[in-house]
């Protein structure tokens, strides 16, 4: 058995750490997609603008820049708004940005705009036939939506949300930086104290490999699932 | 028999694409029982009529009144449209829809196709939607690929099931938009034998088609438009049989 010198308790809490963040960034990561998409597909400007303005800068800018832009940033600019209320109402409230919560927001809001480029295109796959039958058998938006838009665009989506997945699993290493102790700032410390990079740094490759082939299986399923209907016809014809 | 509602009046429709006026104040009166089927050439705008009477197009000006409800309109900056889109929600699902490519929801079964709309449109229960699908599915010759897929059938089976999806609404007016028109002709025959059927047993339809044969058995009135106005009107006997017109004359006769 391998000898974690004591580390082995603490790099667990770390790896579940970075479950919990990559996880949490997803569902954040999901939402902004969703909201971002039909505001590009939308025909209200306004909304068209904000996505297009939202999608360009945090393309345009390095994942790495951006967290720490908003996790120093952000407590800047809250300790304004807090010291502006101490001044002008007596108020008296301290916030301090929670690393955990600054990680998922950021990760959270990189990826909603790759993801809502990948709903974007899914959701123009769709063949407009689909939701004009819809339309005309009195279906309000809504559940058109829910019962033939969202569950027929899955199915062009979800290669491309397996791939940002998997990149974002990777990108929660970067939340080591602003301080939160993930599985990656744990191997680092412990490399650091005892001088054995590969006693550490292999385990946490093992585990980022491991998340990744489950999450692929849990792609793949979803696949199955949204692909019934579109399948190889000779698979049923028989 | 007074009382009952007319099921589908249309006044005075017009449709601009841009500059182009493509229905030049179209009217047309569906009573009970009634089969119009709309003739033309391609442009003529027959199509965008049947789709300004379930307003999957918007009409720049007209009425449109189901079953006695008047639409209401207004006119805002993007142009005219409903005041009441939960209005045109009801109304719609009173006038069901055949189209050409039949757009059968590829995701469901034929059956969840044709349970979709009752169960979420209309409130039925599931057990109820089912019972009465399984009918209208054994009343196409379907009954056996209920737990098909869309892409499982050939384009005549999809069509058929296009009709029963149509009929689980318990249709005012069915719409037919070209039923035919994408299916090989060997696939013809059976979409239009179940639509003779519909006829037969007093289904109010409005019918867009290419087949001549079926206007001239089946319909009450046949309306032949060119260039977005009604050119001819009347029983077929007149319309077909005895055309006025030169452009009627040179539509109707036979191609090569």
């Amino acid at each position: 058995m391998i000898d974690l010198q004591g580390y082995g308790p603490r790099l667990l809490e770390g790896a579940l750490v970075t479950l919990e963040v990559a996880v949490l960034s997803l569902l954040l990561a999901l939402t902004l997609g969703l909201l971002t998409a039909s505001a590009k597909l939308s025909r209200h400007w306004l909304f068209h603008r904000i996505a297009t303005l939202y999608t360009t800068l945090i393309r345009g800018v390095p994942d790495l820049v951006l967290m720490m832009l908003l996790f120093f940033g952000g407590q800047i600019g809250v300790n304004m708004i807090t010291d502006w209320l101490y001044y002008e109402f007596d108020v008296d409230i301290f916030i301090n940005i929670n690393e955990f919560i600054a990680g998922v927001v950021t990760i959270g809001f990189i990826f909603g705009a790759y993801m809502g480029e990948t709903f974007r295109g899914a959701f123009l796959a769709v063949d407009s036939g689909q939701l004009e039958a819809g339309r005309a058998y009195g279906m309000s938006n809504r559940l058109i939506f829910r019962r033939i838009q969202f569950p027929q665009m899955m199915r062009h989506a979800l290669p491309g949300l397996g791939n940002n997945w998997m990149v974002l699993l990777k990108t929660t290493a970067l939340v080591s930086v602003i301080g939160l102790s993930d599985m990656v700032r744990i191997a680092a410390e412990a490399t650091k104290a005892t001088h054995e990079p590969f006693l550490f740094m292999i385990p946490v490759a093992v585990v980022y490999l491991l998340i990744a082939s489950v999450s692929e299986w849990i792609v793949a399923r979803l696949q199955k699932h949204y692909n019934v209907g579109f399948g190889e016809a000779d698979e049923w014809n028989n | 028999m007074a009382d009952t509602p007319i099921p589908l009046e249309v006044r005075d429709i017009t449709k601009r694409f841009g500059d182009t006026e493509v229905l030049k104040g179209l009217s047309l009166t569906a009573h009970k029982g009634d089969v119009i089927t709309l003739i033309g050439a391609s442009g003529s705008g027959k199509s965008t009529f049947l789709r300004c009477m379930n307003l999957l197009e918007q009409p720049n000006e007209g009425e449109l009144i189901v079953h006695g409800e008047n639409i209401a309109f207004k006119t805002t900056r993007r142009g005219r449209e409903p005041v009441d889109w939960k209005q045109v929600e009801r109304i719609r699902a009173k006038l069901s829809m055949v189209f050409q490519s039949f757009n059968l929801w590829a995701h469901m079964t034929l059956l969840e196709n044709v349970t979709e709309a009752p169960i979420h449109v209309l409130g039925k229960s599931k057990r109820e939607a089912t019972e009465h699908a399984r009918q209208l599915l054994d009343r196409v010759g379907l009954l056996d690929h209920a737990d098909y897929y869309p892409a499982q059938m050939s384009g005549g089976q999809q069509q058929r099931g296009a009709i029963a999806r149509a009929l689980a609404m318990d249709p005012e007016v069915m719409l037919f938009d070209e039923p035919t028109s994408a299916l090989d002709p060997e696939l013809v025959g059976d979409v239009l034998k179940v639509m003779r059927d519909l006829a037969e047993e007093g289904r109010t339809m409005i019918v867009v088609t290419h087949e001549m044969s079926f206007a001239r058995d089946v319909s009450s009135q046949v309306i032949y438009l060119h260039q977005g106005m009604v050119e001819e009107i009347g029983p077929p006997k007149e319309v077909l049989d005895n055309p006025q017109s030169d452009r009627l004359k040179q539509f109707l006769a036979p191609k090569h």
